[in-house]
Formats: structure tokens, sequence, C-alpha cells
């Protein structure tokens, strides 16, 4: 499968289903790269990070034609193009977390077509799941959302709106105020999605949080990554937010699916990798990164007070625990 | 006379709903025996729980409970034993089916009673761990992203595979558990010396037993103050005071607008609490978050004092089963006569404190910041167990 049919997928994917998480199509993307991949040369490993894992592998199939290398080679290239045509952390942690899974299989198993067929299968699986997590959040965060409360969120979350979604469902009656969130104003998409619910919805300013914060009682964001330190990286603005939250008492909850956990660790907004900030396009053109506005921004741990995901609810000091779980 | 066992049985849940209204504070009911010839194992057991249970519905009145959390928690362990003993089941699945069934009956009974709650919690944990052990399976069951990419199919376990000694292991672990209630607060107490020094000066708040073995365990080598605060309505406070002097403790009681004034001469805050919640907070007697506040301020360490069991794994959004109200009596006597009908009297037992104004957490397992809960947690309870 060539690079180009790959981005070809994985923009179908995302236009048909406009709801799936853009994590989850470049899962699909991947395993459907998976799929189609027809590696049989020995290829020479590079000296990477990931050197000696390489070198295991290489050595137990050494008499193969086919390896596992070849496999990864190809996906690691797949997974710099979708970035290139997505740059958005979600993509990132998704590929990440699928090359992670791909090295787990390949350890237990040396054959290369068995190999395959059990990573296709387990991937099938995976893929299942995931798209399972977002009704598992919606559950488990609707229970704090308390008769009359009354919402502030930010930008344009679908995990939020699931939330939402299940607390009406629920028969609670509460108010929401969305920012408008520019420069694409992602908040009035939210709004109208919202209304279609009939749930009472205000667009507020981006300027206006710090005045609307003493009339909410709790604020809901959803996150595009997680980071080791149990910060979060969302649409710009959300670091605002929450210090504004912070400053007035109010809880401030994150609602993120478990795939979207990454493995960062900025200690300010300046560590936040560039790739991650701008889109693809402007990074490719623009010369002067310093004139441009980032799409992003993160929030530290110490704002935050509880992160909602697929695992359970969580403090924010048990995210890494759960990042060490899976990377050693 | 020799009553068949279904009327003794009768004549027992009656007697026991009258004593009910008309039942004084210290009053204490003691269970019938039950030596009948031809008692069947199965009433004896659903009296036994029928007794456990109107015991708890009873003991809710004020913060003056008629037992520590201790001792309910080390019955509701010792019935649990029983029940597993003695109630009829083929395999593990069935007798967490039991086990939780009779839980949801006993969390209904009292709900502010979370000890229980957390006790059928671990039962439930060792059973499948037990179970676990059993079929020789991975022990970590717990969701993770690990998990997520790794299980090859499906890995729901219903739990239907019948082994042999899983009763006798599954008796054995409670038995473990038992003996770790024993001596949880001998655990406590035993590292008082490392937090208390010469000269302190402690403040504490209400009284709470475990706090009053770990202030008489550091008073037996070391000289130091406390100050303790009455915790109106219920003033448990002055038998705290009490109990403390006869340990030749220099105890000062102080009522509770006090505890700001004070505070600035104070080494260091010490209380106990009635559960620690998942997020590392505390629902605690009321009064603790104007302590941890006015601490909060002076910047005085303030230290929780809590046996694990009291760990539970709910958080403080549920409001209309986290704060219990008893009479108002207590903070407007009827006796004031025409002024009841214009105002709105309301007492509160407990109080919500925020992980944030928590320094340390000393449980029989050692100290832990009130970060580290979520992992104690984990290691505790399983996560399907959350809701029973």
């Amino acid at each position: 499968m060539e690079e180009r049919e790959l981005v070809e997928y994985f923009r179908a994917q995302i236009r048909e289903d406009p709801d799936v998480a853009s994590a989850v199509a470049a899962i699909r993307s991947l395993l459907e790269f998976l799929k189609r991949d027809q590696s049989e040369s020995c290829l020479v490993f590079r000296e990477s990070v990931q050197g000696y894992e390489m070198r295991m592998l290489t050595n137990a199939c050494a008499s193969l034609g086919e390896t596992i290398l070849g496999l990864r080679e190809n996906q690691t290239k797949a997974i710099q193009r979708l970035e290139e045509t997505d740059s958005s952390v979600a993509v990132s942690s998704g590929g990440e977390l699928f090359l992670r899974f791909i090295s787990l299989t390949s350890l237990e198993h040396p054959d290369l077509s068995q190999c395959k067929n059990v990573m296709i299968e387990r991937g099938e699986l995976f893929l299942k799941k995931i798209s399972l997590s977002r009704g598992k959040v919606g559950k488990l965060c609707h229970t704090f959302i308390k008769d009359g409360a009354k919402i502030l969120t930010h930008s344009s979350s679908r995990v939020v709106l699931k939330v939402l979604e299940n607390a009406a469902a629920d028969n609670k009656r509460f108010t929401v105020y969305v920012t408008e969130s520019q420069p694409d104003s992602a908040g009035k998409l939210m709004a109208q999605k919202l209304h279609n619910l009939n749930i009472p919805v205000t667009v507020v300013l981006d300027a206006a949080v710090g005045y609307i914060m003493e009339k909410v009682d709790l604020v809901i964001v959803g996150a595009e990554g997680v980071v080791e330190s149990g910060g979060v990286i969302n649409k710009i603005g959300t670091y605002q937010m929450a210090v504004c939250s912070k400053a007035h008492n109010k809880p401030f909850y994150v609602v993120a699916e478990s795939f979207k956990f990454v493995r960062l660790y900025p200690l300010n907004q300046q560590d936040v990798p560039d790739r991650f900030k701008y889109k693809a396009d402007i990074l490719k053109t623009v010369k002067d990164l310093n004139q441009e506005h980032p799409m992003i921004d993160y929030t530290p741990p110490s704002l935050i007070t509880l992160l909602f995901t697929d695992l359970g609810v969580l403090t924010p000091s048990a995210v890494s625990d759960e990042l060490i779980k899976l990377y050693l | 006379e020799i009553h068949e066992p279904e009327e003794v049985s009768v004549w027992f849940r009656e007697g026991s709903s009258c004593c009910q209204e008309t039942l004084a504070r210290n009053q204490r009911f003691t269970e019938t025996p039950v030596n009948m010839p031809g008692a069947d194992k199965e009433t004896d057991l659903s009296e036994r729980i029928e007794s456990f249970l109107s015991e708890l519905k009873r003991c809710g009145s004020g913060a003056g409970s008629l037992r520590g959390s201790a001792e309910t928690a080390r019955e509701t362990t010792a019935l649990l034993r029983r029940i597993t003993a003695q109630a009829r089941w083929g395999n593990a699945g069935e007798l967490m089916e039991i086990i939780r069934k009779e839980g949801r009956r006993m969390t209904a009974a009292q709900p502010s009673e979370t000890t229980v709650g957390n006790m059928i919690r671990r039962v439930l944990k060792i059973i499948r761990e037990e179970y676990a052990r059993g079929s020789s399976e991975e022990t970590d069951q717990q969701e993770s992203l690990h998990k997520l990419l790794t299980s090859g199919g499906s890995s729901e376990d219903n739990f239907r595979q019948h082994f042999t000694h899983l009763k006798a292991n599954v008796i054995e672990a409670i038995n473990e558990l038992l003996t770790e209630l024993e001596g949880t607060t001998d655990n406590i107490s035993m590292q008082a010396l490392e937090h208390i020094h010469s000269n302190e000066v402690i403040m504490t708040i209400g009284r709470s037993r475990t706090v009053e073995a770990f202030l008489k365990d550091a008073a037996r080598k070391r000289k130091f103050h406390v100050i303790v605060a009455e915790c109106a309505p219920f003033c448990q406070g002055h038998e705290m005071a009490t109990s403390l002097c006869k340990e030749d403790i220099e105890t000062t009681v102080i009522p509770d607008a006090a505890i700001f004034a004070v505070m600035s001469r104070v080494n260091k805050v010490i209380i106990g609490t009635q559960t620690v919640l998942a997020n590392g907070g505390l629902r605690a007697v009321n009064g603790t978050h104007t302590l941890a506040l006015a601490a909060k301020h002076h910047s005085t360490p303030l230290i929780v004092c809590a046996p694990m069991f009291k760990l539970s794994p709910q958080f403080p959004n549920e409001e209309d089963t986290f704060h219990k109200f008893v009479s108002p009596h207590e903070v407007l006597p009827f006796t004031e006569g025409e002024i009841l009908s214009k105002v709105n009297a309301h007492c509160p037992v407990f109080d919500y404190v925020p992980p944030e104004l928590i320094t340390l957490f000393i449980s029989n397992i050692g100290g832990n910041a009130p970060s580290y809960i979520y992992r104690l947690m984990s290691e505790l309870y399983h996560p399907e167990d959350h809701e029973l």
C-alpha cells in the first residue's frame, strides 16, 4: 500500500464518520496498511534508540526472508506520513500506541506470517474496544453533574458532548456555557450540537471566561492528549480556563479516552513540540513560527481536579502509573 | 415450651423493632443465642444477617455511634466469613453474587457507615485473587492500556470453574484479613514516636479512638501538650480530653470558634476521620474543614490517622448520600418554642476536606501522601466492585 493511498484512506475515514476520534481513524488506517503490507526484504537495521530490540528481532529471524523489521519500518514511515497530514497530538499518540502494540506482539511470535495474523486479529479487537471507550467515559462522568448545575466547557469536544448527552438522558437539568474558541469558532459548532439535544446553551467570548467563572459550578473539557505528568494538551484557551477555575475554587474536570495518553513531559508551554502546536501546512510553508498563533496549549496537573478515562476516574498523579504500565 | 425455629425468629424480629423506638443511647442489643435443637444452618445465617442489619440501622443516631468503625469492620468481616462457610454455593461466581446481594442490603441499611461496604469489597477482591490463583491466571485483572493492547480474545471470565479448595482458601484469607483488622490500631500507634516530638503542641478535634491510641503511645516516652477542639454540638472533644488526661497528657479544651485563634501556636494537627475518599479527600466529623483551612493558612502540617479499612472507592460527588443530618434538637432545642416555626435548623454530621489541605495519611501500612491514595485503592479493591 502506497503512502498516498494511506493518506487517502485516513481522510476518507474522517469524512465518512465525522464523529470518530482522529486517533481511531489513524489506527484503522495503520491496520489497513498492515493488512496490505508486502514487506519481503531483509532491511538493514538502523542505529536507533530501539536498536537493541531490533537486534534481538533480526537475530531471531535472520533466517527468514521476511522480517518484522520491515513491517516496523513501514509502519513508522506510515505514522510519520499521517502526522504530516493531521498534526494533532491524538494521531501521534494513536500511532505510538499502535507501534507499541506491534512490538509487544512481535516479541511473542517471532514467525512473521503468524505474527501478522495475530496482529491483525488483535488490531481488530483493539479497535472494537477503543470505539467503546467514549461511551464508558460518558457513563462515568455524568454522575458528577448535579441537577441544576451550570457547566462551562471549551471549544468542541465529542467526548464532552457524549457526557452531556448522557446527563441529559438521565433527566438532569443543567445549562452549558461554551467559549467561542477562536480562531476556528469551534465553540459555535458545539453550541449547535447541544442545541439539537435540547440543552440550554450560551456561547461566550474567549475573553469572558473570567467574567463567567463565578456563575458556573464546574468546568469540563476534553483533551487532545494527556501527558505523563497528568497534565493535558488541548485547544488554546484551556490553560486560561484552568487558572481561572483554580482561582475561583471550581472543579476542573478533563474527559479523555485512554488512547490519548502520550509519552511527553512538558514542563512549560515552550516544551510542547512545534509539530503539535501548529497545523501541518503552516509548519511546511511558514519560515518564522514566532509570528504564528499556536493551536494548542498545555495545562499542568496542579490545576486539574480529576480525569475521566475509560480506565476509570483518575487523579492526575495516577496517569503516569498507567503510562508506566504500558511502556515499561 | 420449645418454639419452632421459624416462630422464634419472628418474635426476635418484632422484639427488635419495638426496641428501636424506645432505645436509649447506651443500651446495647445482644444477639439471641441460637443453639436450638434442629435449627437450620440457613435460618441461623439469615438471622445473624438480620440482627446485624438491625444493629446497623439503629447505630445511625448522631455522631456518637454505639461502636467504633473498627468493630463494625470486624463484625462485617466475621459475618462474611460465616456466609462463605455456611451459604450454599458451587463456584466463585455464585459466592460473589451472594456476597454482593447481602452487601447491597447492608449498605442500604446504613449508607453513612462506609466500612461495611469497604469490607465487602475487600472480601470480593480476596475471592477473585483466590480464584485466579486456583486457575493460575494472571492476577492483574484491572483495566490498563497494556491489557487493552495485549489481550487476545475475550477476557470475560465468569468465575464458573469449580475448585475444591476454594472455600478453605477464601476462609483462610478472610482470617488473615481479620488478624490485620485487629492489629490496625497498634500498627498506627507504633508510628507515633516518629511524628510527635517533645514539647510540641498538637491539635485535634472531636474524639477518634485511633488518634487517642496514637497520642497515648507517644506520651509514654515524650512530653507534649494537646489542644482538643470540642466539636459541637455532640462535644465528643470533652470525652477525648478526659481520656487523655488519665494518661497524664496536658490537655486543653477549646470551643470550635477558637480554632483559628489558637492555630498560630500549634505545631501539628492530628485528626481521625470517618472515611477516606478515592480522591484523597476526607469525610470527617463536622468542623474538620475549618480546622484544615486554619492549618493551611498557618502552614501547619495536617496528619490524618486512618486505618486502611476506612479507604472507600467513593468520590465526593454524590451529594444525596454524602451528608447525614441528625435531629436539629442539638442545635436549637425544642424548648425554644416560638422561634422554631420561623427558622430552619440543620445539624450535619460530616464535613468534606479536599485533598490539597492534607499533608500525610498515617495508616497501618505506613505513611502516604494524599496523591498516592489511588494506588492503595487499586491494591485493595477491584474496579468492578466499586459499584456493588
